[in-house]
């Protein structure tokens, strides 16, 4: 179970730095994107229209790369731990208890 | 077991996704904010259920309002009843009009044509229709 | 028990009892068949906005204003709360380990008054819209419809206090000594945190509604800019009830989850003090963000900003719960029979709901979605994604339970797959719709905007679907509690272990032994 957990972990970790990268990645296309509208807009005025809209476009892709790995990561759960993939053929350590839902994991773990 | 750190991971995660999310729309909200000092000023008035517009000479439109390329202007948006809100979707420019009070939008059109102008808080029996248009036209002085 | 076939009482034994669980029923029963009505209205709205320019079955706004206004307020306070109050009145006292609320009779009076209010919603058909904004409210909607929503209203606030008064009393002092308040199970929380967080809200709008009545009777001027009040104070007044109001709905269908999801993965929530923890946070800062709701109305830039922050910061607590219930997943031999596919189907809406409403707090996008369909859409994927999802997921896992007869699990597995799809489809496109301008709350739109009509007519196409499998769900409560085949009652769904909390409930008058 220890090893498990550490995998699981470390499995979490990966995916949580993946999301900070990808971050970072968009914070990049902000100044791509400030630059393209400076090059094209000379006049005076902020251009409120392409300000806002690229505030959008900015939070969407982050929105969507968050939820690409939250959505990913329930697919993959409920493909994986479904009770009729093969590799679940074994009932789980706390199906024995009289109800599985009120185990711990300290008492049980170990 | 491991459980609090992945947890404690997972939100820095999300914090630092929404500390983004507010800088990011703090900076752009400061800039949108900042009506430039030399907007020409056009009262907006708000009624059930059509637009009317004052510029600044005094001259009144009703419904059509025709604005000129490359200069900025600065919405006082009045109500004359119940609330409204004064949108122009195409420009980004959104605040309601609230009876007794005085609100402010501000935009600088960059390109020629005609564009709706709509409401977009409920305000009744047509709110469906009231909906105008803005000409944005070519400056030749 | 109570709709047992075998032992069956008469109707009036339920209607009159002030047990528990019978006023659950009733509230359940109560707010399910709002939910159809509701959706018919529904129904009208999307297939008449399907055709533009052409009136298709609401043949003017006068009428059309009133159906979404009923259809709001109907979904909201007539099945969202009932329902949760319905399943939080079965669980709630077995959970505590109490025989039965603290105030038995306090708790039937504030069901009955839910279809007297119900009444005066229907019967009044009101056109404030549901956030009835004055001074449309007070100066220009007829009477006596807009009065009968006053009253209405009114009465199921009323009705929310007094059920929250008694599921604070009952999980604070009727609790079993033995259980301490941290062990609770977390639906139970969840009705505690929604409990306290009505007596905090409700009062407010309780307040704003007297005062908007004495100004539609012209004896006061509150929010009459015309005898020298402010309509933004009624703003203020009512989002300081309905932000928090938000989570109220949300909280107990997120509670749902906690019953459904660890059962059905055999395997223990993966940690209850984080389920508090996530539950307390967001009913405290659930109060700390009404103002994104008034971004436009001429808020000053420090305000927008602090209210900004109060809505961000709710959302480290949501996302707590996705992960709450996503590492009690791992390393589960889940069974996905009915009510798991609804809860799982609810955890991925809720988190797209989510990730829009992050979206909505960034000031400068005001600009871009208040007032339009975005909101619509971010709105209803909530209440339909995660709230609906999660109450029908109660309702298919409490059915044994209260019918004694197992569900069809092929025509459940039908409606969550067009529940899914219409959900998604409807509402993923609302948001579209909102990003292309269109205001919400219209009647008619022109029918040369190409782009409006072609994604209303994805939209509605969307909202069929959904309509459709609520047409089965309806049909298969109905069915399958008559000649569904009699539960396995230990067991329904072959999980092994107990079920203490439904069972309990299964027996209501004998006591329950489950400990």
């Amino acid at each position: 179970m220890k090893s498990t957990s550490k995998q699981q972990m470390k499995t979490l970790i990966a995916v949580s730095i993946i999301a900070l990268v990808a971050l970072a990645l968009v914070s990049q296309l902000h100044f791509a994107y400030a630059q393209l509208a400076q090059q094209e807009n000379t006049k005076q005025y902020l251009n409120l229209r392409a300000e806002v809209w690229n505030l959008f476009f900015r939070m969407t892709t982050a929105a969507f790369t968050v939820g690409a790995i939250v959505s990913g990561t329930m697919i993959w759960l409920v493909w994986r731990f479904r009770e009729s993939n093969p590799k679940n053929k074994a009932p789980t350590k706390w199906e024995h208890l009289e109800d599985p839902t009120a185990g711990s994991y300290e008492e049980e773990g170990h | 077991m491991g459980h609090d750190t992945a947890e404690w991971v997972f939100v820095a995660v999300v914090i630092a996704v929404l500390v983004y999310v507010g800088v990011d729309s703090w900076i752009v909200q400061k800039e949108v904010e900042d009506v430039p000092a030399d907007a020409e000023v056009i009262k907006v008035t708000g009624q059930q259920w059509f637009w009317s517009f004052e510029h600044a000479d005094g001259t009144k439109e009703i419904s059509t309002l025709h604005l000129k390329k490359g200069h900025a202007y600065k919405f006082e948006i009045y109500s004359r009843d119940v609330m409204h809100s004064f949108n122009i979707p195409d420009w980004v420019v959104f605040e309601d009009a609230v009876p007794g009070h005085t609100n402010h939008a501000w935009f600088a059109p960059n390109e020629v044509g005609t564009y709706p102008i709509q409401c977009r808080e409920y305000c009744g029996l047509l709110h469906y229709n009231m909906r105008g248009s803005l000409v944005v036209e070519d400056d030749k002085s | 028990m109570v709709l047992e076939l075998q032992k069956p009482r008469p109707v009036w034994q339920i209607m009159f009892s002030t047990h528990h669980t019978d006023v659950g029923y009733l509230y359940t029963i109560t707010g399910l068949t709002f939910l159809f009505m509701a959706g018919v209205l529904a129904m009208i709205i999307r297939t008449h906005l399907f055709f533009p320019g052409e009136g298709v079955l609401v043949s003017d706004s006068a009428t059309f204003n009133r159906i979404f206004t009923v259809h709001g307020l109907t979904m909201l306070f007539l099945f969202a709360l009932p329902v949760a109050n319905g399943i939080g009145n079965i669980l709630v006292p077995i959970m505590v380990r109490y025989k039965d609320m603290a105030y038995p009779k306090l708790n039937a009076i504030a069901f009955w008054m839910n279809p007297v209010g119900g009444a005066l919603l229907w019967l009044g058909f009101a056109d404030v819209s549901w956030v009835s904004y004055a001074p449309y409210s007070i100066i220009r909607a007829p009477g006596p419809a807009a009065d009968m929503f006053i009253f209405g209203m009114k009465i199921l606030g009323i009705s929310s206090i007094l059920s929250s008064i008694n599921f604070v009393v009952t999980v604070l002092k009727c609790k079993h000594p033995d259980l301490s308040l941290r062990r609770v199970p977390l639906f139970a929380w969840s009705m505690l945190t929604v409990s306290l967080m009505t007596l905090i809200a409700m009062p407010t709008y309780a307040a704003a509604l007297i005062m908007m009545l004495t100004d539609r009777l012209g004896l006061s001027g509150f929010f009459n800019p015309f005898a020298g009040g402010d309509p933004i104070a009624y703003l203020h007044l009512f989002w300081f009830t309905f932000h928090p109001e938000v989570y109220i709905f949300l909280l107990p269908a997120i509670g749902m989850m906690y019953e459904i999801i660890p059962r059905f993965s055999r395997k223990p929530l993966y940690s209850q003090a984080s389920g508090v923890f996530a539950f307390v946070m967001l009913g405290i800062i659930g109060f700390a963000s009404w103002g994104h709701h008034m971004y436009s109305t001429g808020m000053d830039f420090t305000t927008k900003v602090v209210f900004m922050i109060g809505t961000l910061a709710a959302v480290p607590a949501s996302g707590m719960h996705v992960f709450n219930f996503l590492a009690t997943m791992w390393g589960a031999r889940i069974r996905f029979a009915a009510p798991m596919k609804f809860a799982v189907g609810g955890i991925a809406l809720f988190f797209s709901a989510g990730a829009g409403g992050v979206l909505n707090s960034a000031m400068p996008l005001d600009f871009i979605s208040h007032g339009t369909y975005w909101v619509v859409g971010h709105m209803h994927l909530f209440l339909t994604g995660t709230i609906g999802f999660g109450f029908v997921a109660m309702v298919y896992y409490m059915f044994p339970y209260i019918t004694g007869r197992m569900y069809s699990e092929k025509w459940a597995n039908v409606h969550f797959i067009g529940m899914f799809w219409g959900t998604v489809q409807v509402f993923f496109t609302q948001h579209l719709l909102g990003l292309e301008g269109m205001p919400r709350r219209i009647y008619d739109y022109p029918p040369e905007f190409t782009s409006w009509t072609q994604l209303n007519q994805i939209a509605t196409v969307g909202a069929w679907i959904l309509g459709a499998s609520f047409a089965v769900f309806l049909a298969s409560l109905i069915y399958y509690s008559a000649k569904g085949k009699p539960a396995n009652m230990d067991d329904p769904w072959g999980l092994g272990g107990k079920y203490y909390y439904p069972v309990a409930a299964k027996n209501p008058h004998g006591g329950h032994s489950g400990y």
